[in-house]
């Protein structure tokens, strides 16, 4: 009897429990994609709409804006537009040559050195990896200073790419290789050794064995890399000139004293989004689990 | 097939010694078996072999090449791991092919190798699959498998079949002895199992402590075991040991225990008549499960002595039994041939004959 009674009581409780559960949801759906939805029915209005107070949300969707940020890069010459600026068109090449050439070689140099502090034994290994670790303990805004005054007044690095790409190495090596560890404990060492007795050399083991086995957990890191180097405001602002702007950058400084063209800046903002949205989807789909089955006795 | 030497091979980890030097010789083509209790050494051993482990001291020779600073593949040497060890991102066919792969083998070559190899398995229609969709055995057999495309001179084999259940194990050790007929190689296999070592090879080396206990064929090491460990290592179920003395009477030598007293043979009396005079008469008498009769003695038998047990636990196999006896405080297992199961809580009269009794030293254990 005692079985049966205590069932409905545990419904009821579920169900008491219900509303307020779902407020809280909802509140937090509200504040994750609010900004998101704020800023699409933006990029989606035309400036006179977006000023004027009395809009209703019922508008006439149009293109205009994205037309605007992508004249240079479309094949046909939007009626609207009087001068076509290419800013925004190159500060897009540049953030995806930046971020993905600063991933890169990240991952290269970070899996490699992730390999060496776990495998290797060899005087300060625990100091470096903790090092590393302390590193990213820094915060960017600490390093702006100096680094401004090293990359353009030692090296002359500013306003290259080369310059703002090492920067960004070196901010997401510690936290790649720290992530790349934990990953390359896991690979069991029977692994190495087959490789070894089938005659691979220490390159061909870490690179036909360990690494693709590793392959979730440098999807992992790349997406973390990516979007830190595509999203990255403060050094690039420093760094870079007009050149070689980065979109987060060339965002900000369309405000000017003259004009904020609102709609334009929505609508770079909802582009901005869809490189990284689409580089996690393809790196997502890497992050499998149960990356050694099979391998050994579990 | 070069004839593998240790010479005075040692190995240390840090200050803790676990091999001491000692010299082994696997002789050309045969099928050695390294065997002993866990941690004696015997992994150590075959990865110092394969060049996985580095020697403390000493050198191992390949006929009258060192190789001990040699790298692993330049040594010729295919090796079966304990837990497969399978790359998990390629297929069984890119498995077994990796070591052909990186020799650049011609690809023509490498597929009709693989695919021969995994006939001789029966492993061939799971070529395309990767490893983490195939059971215990099948990985197994791939692991294998891998070893043979290589077609080197000598296997390693650390104990393959240890991760296998019961039914399995045996199906494989079969098909291993099968493929040692086969296959005209050096062979080295280690494993913690004395049936394993019995069934497979033709030489088994019994270690202990990091010491080689003995080597020889199983019919020496069953037979004639140097010591203690050997003859209760070797042989299942497990030798009896009981604790006696010996003494002498009427121009014949008797072991006397709690509860029994047996004849030994002559041979014992002309190398043992000397303890009794020494105060040195304690030892411990080794008698074979297999050795006891109750009522099948054979005809040509001389001199048996009678003991009589207790029964506690009787286990019928079938065809035979194992019982569980007590003679006075020491416990006897007995294994004989039954028709029906022997029962329970009885005591009866098992005759032993002097040929079967081994006598070990209570000291150094070594059989006298």
């Amino acid at each position: 009897m005692g079985f049966f009674s205590q069932k409905p009581a545990h419904n009821n409780q579920t169900e008491k429990q219900n509303p307020a559960f779902y407020a809280l949801v909802f509140v937090l759906i509200i504040m994750a994609l609010g900004p998101i939805v704020l800023m699409l029915s933006t990029s989606l209005r035309l400036n006179v709409d977006i000023m004027n107070d009395s809009a209703s949300w019922l508008i006439m969707p149009t293109l205009r804006n994205y037309e605007t940020v992508l004249c240079n890069a479309l094949w046909y010459t939007p009626e609207h537009v009087d001068y076509c600026n290419p800013t925004f068109g190159r500060a897009l090449g540049n953030s995806l040559i930046v971020s993905l050439i600063s991933t890169i070689i990240t991952l290269i140099v970070g899996c490699m050195a992730a390999y060496a502090l776990v495998r290797f034994r060899f005087m300060g290994r625990g100091v470096v990896s903790m090092s590393t670790l302390m590193m990213r303990m820094v915060p960017p805004a600490v390093l702006l200073v100096p680094v401004f005054g090293i990359w353009t007044f030692q090296y002359g690095l500013d306003g290259s790419y080369s310059g703002i790409i090492l920067v960004y190495v070196a901010m997401n090596l510690p936290f790649v290789i720290w992530i790349l560890q934990s990953f390359i404990v896991q690979v069991p060492i029977q692994l190495e050794e087959a490789a070894k007795m089938d005659g691979a050399n220490a390159l061909q083991t870490f690179f036909l064995v360990v690494l693709p086995v590793i392959k979730p957990g440098l999807a992992a890191a790349s997406i973390f890399t990516f979007r830190i180097a595509w999203n990255e405001f403060l050094l690039a602002n420093a760094l870079l000139d007009r050149n070689t702007r980065t979109v987060p950058v060339t965002i900000v400084n369309s405000i000017t004293e003259h004009d904020i063209d609102w709609g334009v800046i929505m609508a770079t903002g909802m582009l901005l989004a869809v490189p990284p949205i689409i580089f996690t989807f393809i790196a997502s789909k890497q992050i499998i689990t149960g990356m050694t089955a099979g391998a050994v006795k579990g | 097939m070069p004839q593998i030497r240790f010479d005075q091979v040692t190995k240390s980890y840090g200050n803790t010694q676990v091999l001491p030097p000692f010299d082994l010789t696997l002789h050309n083509g045969e099928f050695t078996v390294l065997v002993g209790p866990s941690g004696c050494g015997k992994s150590t051993t075959l990865r110092m072999l394969a060049g996985l482990e580095v020697l403390s001291g000493g050198e191992i020779w390949f006929d009258d090449r060192p190789i001990s600073r040699v790298e692993p593949k330049d040594r010729d040497i295919a090796m079966v791991f304990q837990d497969y060890a399978l790359y998990p991102h390629m297929n069984i066919a890119k498995n077994m092919s990796f070591a052909l792969k990186l020799k650049r083998t011609p690809k023509k070559e490498i597929n009709q190798k693989v695919e021969q190899v995994a006939t001789m398995l029966g492993i061939e229609h799971l070529l395309s699959r990767k490893p983490g969709e195939l059971s215990g055995g099948q990985r197994q057999r791939v692991a294998m498998g891998r070893a043979l495309v290589r077609d080197a001179s000598t296997f390693l084999f650390d104990e393959p079949l240890s991760n296998l259940d019961a039914k399995l194990r045996n199906k494989m050790r079969t098909e291993l002895a099968e493929m040692r007929n086969l296959l005209d190689k050096n062979m080295v296999y280690v494993t913690h199992d004395q049936v394993e070592a019995m069934t497979l090879g033709d030489r088994i080396v019994v270690m202990a402590d990091g010491l080689i206990q003995q080597q020889g064929t199983p019919e020496e090491l069953f037979k004639t075991p140097n010591n203690k460990f050997v003859a209760g290592f070797i042989g299942s179920p497990n030798m009896n040991f009981l604790e006696a003395t010996l003494i002498e009477e009427a121009d014949n030598l008797y072991a006397k225990g709690k509860g029994f007293c047996l004849q030994l043979s002559a041979q014992h009396r002309a190398t043992l008549t000397s303890r009794i005079a020494q105060q040195d008469a304690d030892i411990t008498v080794g008698i074979r499960p297999s050795s006891f009769y109750l009522d099948n003695l054979p005809e040509s038998a001389n001199t048996p002595s009678e003991i009589s047990l207790y029964v506690v636990v009787s286990e019928y196999l079938g065809a035979q039994s194992v019982l569980l006896t007590r003679c006075e405080d020491q416990n006897l297992e007995i294994e004989m041939e039954s028709a029906s199961p022997v029962q329970n809580n009885q005591t009866l009269n098992f005759s032993v004959l002097p040929e079967d009794i081994m006598i070990f030293d209570n000291d150094t254990g070594n059989r006298l």
